[in-house]
Parts: structure tokens; sequence; C-alpha cells
């Protein structure tokens, strides 16, 4: 591609080490020069079509969860797998009421995941707090903290909402409009 | 033995301790008792009268008579008569003695009771908060004037 070779080096921060007579460059000037080219539609195509997402089962919307990841609804036919560790997975499923005391481990879960990753809120207890929202141990307005993509209103949604919400995600990643990744 | 003998036997045991006892029908007696005390008789319950099992531990928030009530259900696998204890504690400064151990699954009852009510566990193995975060200890959630709710700020009610 004849139009690589001027990278822009706009931003003077990214140049971490100086060395004298060698232009340094980081990982993340090269992705944010791709962000502006073609070549970031084909890396789109590929991370919609490989949305692995946490197993994270908060509360009861979590059995549509662990069972939207089963063999009967197979989701796997558009890639997305169940996986177990967050270094692996790049979709949170946010699936029942965030309490103050998990909140910090649904935080930590969410620091583990490396980048592209996502935010589903599952079910009118992530979204709001569902019957639970004045609750003393209820930490409400949990998109203020993450960038929540795809809401998926229900007690509980079933599975295939899961799966149109992951449909909706893909959309989203198409056009580039996700808050995964800042264009 | 019958429910009115069990209640007989209690009161002639610990005279004074046990007071207001009443037999409410064939299986269901209920009784007050002194807090400092509810140990030994705990202990005397579950040796002599064959209550061997502490179905639940909980308390009553009352603020008008400025009271907690600490209440015991303690059942039996040997006979059908369910007991119900109950301890009065004042509020500014509820302390009650443990009876984890008699009953060793009192242990998280006197837990989570301490982190909603404040009640202290006097000898108590490891009273922490059991299902709350640690800052949240000292606010008491269960207490009628409680006053933590986060009423109205939820911005995405469905």
């Amino acid at each position: 591609m004849a139009e690589v070779e001027p990278v822009p080096t706009n931003n003077e921060d990214d140049m971490q080490e100086e060395i004298p007579g060698v232009m340094t460059t980081s990982i993340s000037a090269i992705s944010d020069f791709l962000k502006k080219t073609k070549a970031q539609d084909i890396i789109n195509w590929g991370r919609k079509n490989s949305l692995w997402f946490t197993v994270n089962a908060m509360g009861c919307c979590g059995v549509e969860l662990l069972s939207t990841g089963m063999a009967h609804y197979d989701t796997d036919r558009f890639g997305i797998i169940p996986r177990n560790s967050p270094r692996h997975a790049d979709v949170l499923i946010i699936s029942g009421y965030v309490t103050k005391k998990y909140f910090p481990a649904l935080k930590r879960v969410w620091d583990q995941m490396p980048s592209p990753k996502w935010v589903i809120a599952f079910g009118d207890c992530a979204i709001s707090g569902g019957p639970f929202y004045e609750s003393y141990s209820t930490r409400q307005n949990i998109d203020e903290v993450f960038p929540v993509d795809i809401y998926v209103p229900g007690c509980p949604p079933r599975c295939e909402a899961l799966i149109q919400a992951f449909y909706e995600l893909q959309q989203k990643i198409t056009a580039k409009k996700d808050k995964g990744t800042d264009y | 033995m019958d429910a009115k003998a069990m209640i007989d036997s209690l009161s002639s045991q610990f005279p004074g301790v046990i007071y207001d006892a009443q037999v409410e029908s064939d299986i269901r007696i209920l009784a007050k008792v002194k807090p400092e005390s509810v140990k030994d008789i705990c202990q005397y319950l579950k040796e002599k009268l064959s209550f061997g099992h502490l179905c639940c531990e909980f308390g009553v928030d009352y603020p008008e008579r400025n009271e907690i009530e600490v209440i015991y259900v303690i059942g039996s696998y040997e006979h059908p008569v369910l007991l119900t204890l109950k301890a009065i504690l004042s509020r500014d400064d509820p302390k009650i003695g443990s009876v984890v151990p008699v009953y060793w699954n009192a242990n998280w009852y006197e837990r989570e009771t301490y982190e909603l009510f404040g009640v202290k566990y006097l000898d108590h193995p490891d009273l922490r908060p059991l299902v709350l975060p640690q800052e949240m200890l000292g606010e008491w959630p269960l207490r009628k004037d409680y006053k933590g709710f986060p009423n109205k700020t939820a911005k995405n009610l469905v």
C-alpha cells in the first residue's frame, strides 16, 4: 500500500524514547493511522466475526447468558464463543444488578480485557437496576462507568434477544459507530 | 415430652431469665430471654431438650421502643416443636453473646445480623461483614431510620 508511507506523527507525546537520528513510532500511532484507511474495514470485519464474550453470570439473566453459549443456540456459527477468562474475551455482558460489593470485581474484569472490547447491558437490572433500583446496595447508572453499546431490555430477555444484541453490535462495528474503538 | 412440658422445664431451669413464655400451639412455643444468658439456654436446649437445629437467627428493629430484638428459631430432629426465643437489646448499643459455640451455623447468621443491624456479638470467632462491602459497615441498612436509599437517581428506568 503506497499510501501507508507518510506516517503522520503529529502527536509528539507518542515519541516516548528519543533516540537521536532514529524515527520511532508506537503501536497506537500505527493503529491511529489505520483507522483512517480502508484497512480498518477489513479489521472490523474480523473483529465482528469473533465476538468472544465473558461468562460472567451475575443474576438470573446469567442463566439466559449461559444457555446462549450452549449447543442449542449454537452461537459459534456467528463466531460468538463463551470464554472463561477475561483475557480472551472481547465482549463484557453485564447480566444482572451490580451491587456495591460486586462493582469493583466487575471493573477489574473489564480492566483485564484487552482492547478492542465492547459492553452489552443485558436485562433491566443492568440498564437501570430493575426491581432493585432503590436498594441500599445497588450501584446505579453503570452506563456512566462502562461504555455500553447495546441495551437489551427484558426480565430476563430471551436467548434470541441476546443473539439479536450481538447482531446489532456487529452492525455497529461494521458501521464504525461502536464505542469500543475511538474512531 | 410435649410443648407444655418443654416450656415448663425451661422456665423451672432458668427462673427469671425466661419470661413471657407461652404455648402458641402443639408445635410452636415462644419465650423471651435475658440477653446475657442466651448461650447457657441454648446449651440446655441442645443437650437436654434435643433442640439440635438452629433454623434461623435474625434481628428486628423497633425505633419507637428504642429496642432491637434478636430472634432465634430453634427446631429439633426428634420432635415437631419449634421454639422462638427473643432477646431484647438496647438500640443505642446492642450487644449479645454469640451462640456459635453451641450452634455452629449461627456464624453467618450473626455476621449478617451484625452488618445489617449493628448487633455486636461478643466472642464471635470471626465478626466481619458477610455480604455487604467493608465500606458500608456502620450504616446498618436494615434499621428503620436508614436514609441511604438512592431514591430517584437512576436514569434509565425501564
